[in-house]
């Protein structure tokens, strides 16, 4: 039973929202609306279920002793300090928007900006063409890094001014994209969004059960 | 020599980057910048909406990727105010709220823009597929009050609008994946008119659905944001960061060539 009737319900509602889906009908429509409204109903409990996984995570480091472990206690008091201020006295409190303008958006845009530091390290060392392949992806690349900056068209028409073309290092830019990326870029959304369609007729149908737990 | 250039201490590479993203910040040098298709699209697709038109801008993006939206937020949000046209915000993410809102009440009151008349902020709902899908049928009932409380149906902007029928375009301003989430969702379920400004490293996800006609518009990146500022002219931060971008694309350029150039000295000798 306690598999049978998930996946009974799992089934009942994936056929029906496929239903809704093709069927204008008002009665249709209706059953279409109220399972979005129990959506959303149901999506902050994920929430939840984030900040309940967040807390065993760190508790199990703390108590362990793992490497760090001093870090899963800043996350804690970052966390209480947050829920002591924001929950009763909601976002828009003075603490509050302290807090995270003058805390987190520094933070979070400080560890984003380190990647600038270590992309063109990495850059260095590892972007080298050691095949023919590595070749053509290295210089696919700094065409379109050319071609994504001013001083590209800068160079091009100053260097190139012979040529009856202006603006084409954004010109080339634009090509790739539009061409030689769109083709690759659409065969992988075809081939992920037919392997959701096949998982998810799967899923309804019950052929698909990993979701429950078990290892099934 | 050349060992020395192969083995070059990577603190070396790290105030090259630093001393390239300081400089031109401090000193602008304005370079000259031409507008892509994609822009034009979007600028082009507000110039022509009538005064009292709405649209919507999705801040989908945190904290940590803000320096290349946000110039795009400024500048559409500039465009619509001078034209009249009115804008709905929200946001998918968490994390985003008290950051749009900020930027949103800065924007308006540069512009003279009035709270509940020609914005409004709603703020973020958890369930991005639900409220993508929810606010197709019902804004208010996804959002039945907005970032500051308000009930959305009292609201005098929101009296004549009940979904996405009312919506003229939809903005999403991102550094994930929503973008896609808004066109499956929301343009292929109710056919309202997306258009995107991303970050830099998901532009080449979003050109299909440029070419498709999905997205009416695409601001990519840093670049985008100064585009935009060009057709309004206006240069803002979207140009400053385009220029410091300018300088760290050379480096990383340099930086490459140089290493191949050592790589296959490097190579010959021993070969």
């Amino acid at each position: 039973m306690k598999r049978q009737i998930p996946l009974a319900f799992c089934f009942l509602f994936g056929i029906a929202m496929i239903f809704t889906q093709f069927s204008p009908h008002s009665y249709s429509q209706a059953v279409y609306k109220e399972v979005i409204n129990w959506g959303l109903i149901i999506s902050p409990f994920a929430m939840v279920l984030a900040v309940v996984t967040l807390i065993q995570t760190h508790v199990t480091r703390i108590n362990l002793r793992t490497e760090h472990w001093q870090y899963s206690l800043i996350v804690f008091v970052g966390m209480i300090v947050m829920v002591l201020i924001g929950v009763p006295f909601g976002p828009q409190n003075s603490i509050v928007e302290w807090l995270y303008n003058n805390v987190q958006v520094p933070m979070d845009a400080t560890m984003f900006s380190l990647l600038a530091f270590f992309i063109a390290s990495a850059a260095f060392r590892a972007f080298r063409a050691r095949s023919f392949e590595a070749f053509l992806l290295l210089a696919t690349a700094m065409i379109v890094m050319i071609g994504n900056v001013p001083v590209g068209d800068l160079v091009w028409n100053k260097v190139m001014s012979w040529m009856p073309w202006t603006d084409g290092a954004s010109w080339l830019r634009q090509w790739i994209l539009d061409v030689l990326n769109n083709a690759a870029r659409r065969g992988i959304i075809l081939g992920v969004s037919l392997g959701v369609i096949s998982q998810s007729i799967r899923i309804i149908l019950g052929i698909e059960r990993s979701y429950l737990g078990g290892g099934d | 020599m050349l060992e020395k250039i192969m083995n070059m201490d990577r603190r070396v590479i790290f105030i090259l980057v630093a001393l390239v993203v300081i400089f031109p910040t401090l000193v602008p040098v304005r370079m000259p910048i031409t507008v892509s298709e994609p822009t034009r699209n979007l600028y082009d697709f507000i110039e022509t909406l009538p005064s009292g038109s709405t649209i919507m801008i999705a801040f989908d993006y945190g904290p940590s990727s803000l320096a290349e939206p946000e110039p795009m937020a400024k500048a559409v949000m500039q465009h619509c105010f001078s034209k009249g046209i009115k804008i709905i915000g929200m946001t998918l993410l968490p994390n985003t709220p008290t950051l749009a809102h900020k930027l949103m009440r800065k924007i308006a009151a540069e512009n003279n823009a009035v709270y509940g008349e020609d914005y409004v902020f709603l703020g973020y709902r958890p369930g991005t597929l639900q409220v993508i899908l929810g606010m197709g049928t019902d804004i208010s009932s996804v959002f039945e009050t907005d970032y500051e409380n308000k009930t959305v149906d009292e609201i005098p902007m929101m009296e004549n609008i009940t979904n996405y029928d009312q919506i003229d375009l939809l903005l999403d301003l991102a550094s994930g994946s929503t973008t896609e989430a808004w066109i499956i969702y929301a343009n292929t379920r109710y056919g309202v008119k997306i258009a995107a400004g991303v970050t830099a490293v998901i532009i080449a996800q979003m050109y299909p659905y440029l070419q498709t006609g999905q997205l009416i518009g695409l601001m990519p990146g840093y670049l985008g944001a100064a585009e935009y500022e060009k057709l309004l002219n206006a240069p803002g931060d979207g140009t400053i960061g385009l220029n410091t971008a300018t300088y760290a694309h050379l480096l990383i350029i340099g930086l490459v060539i140089l290493g191949n150039i050592a790589f296959f000295i490097q190579r010959r000798r021993e070969g």
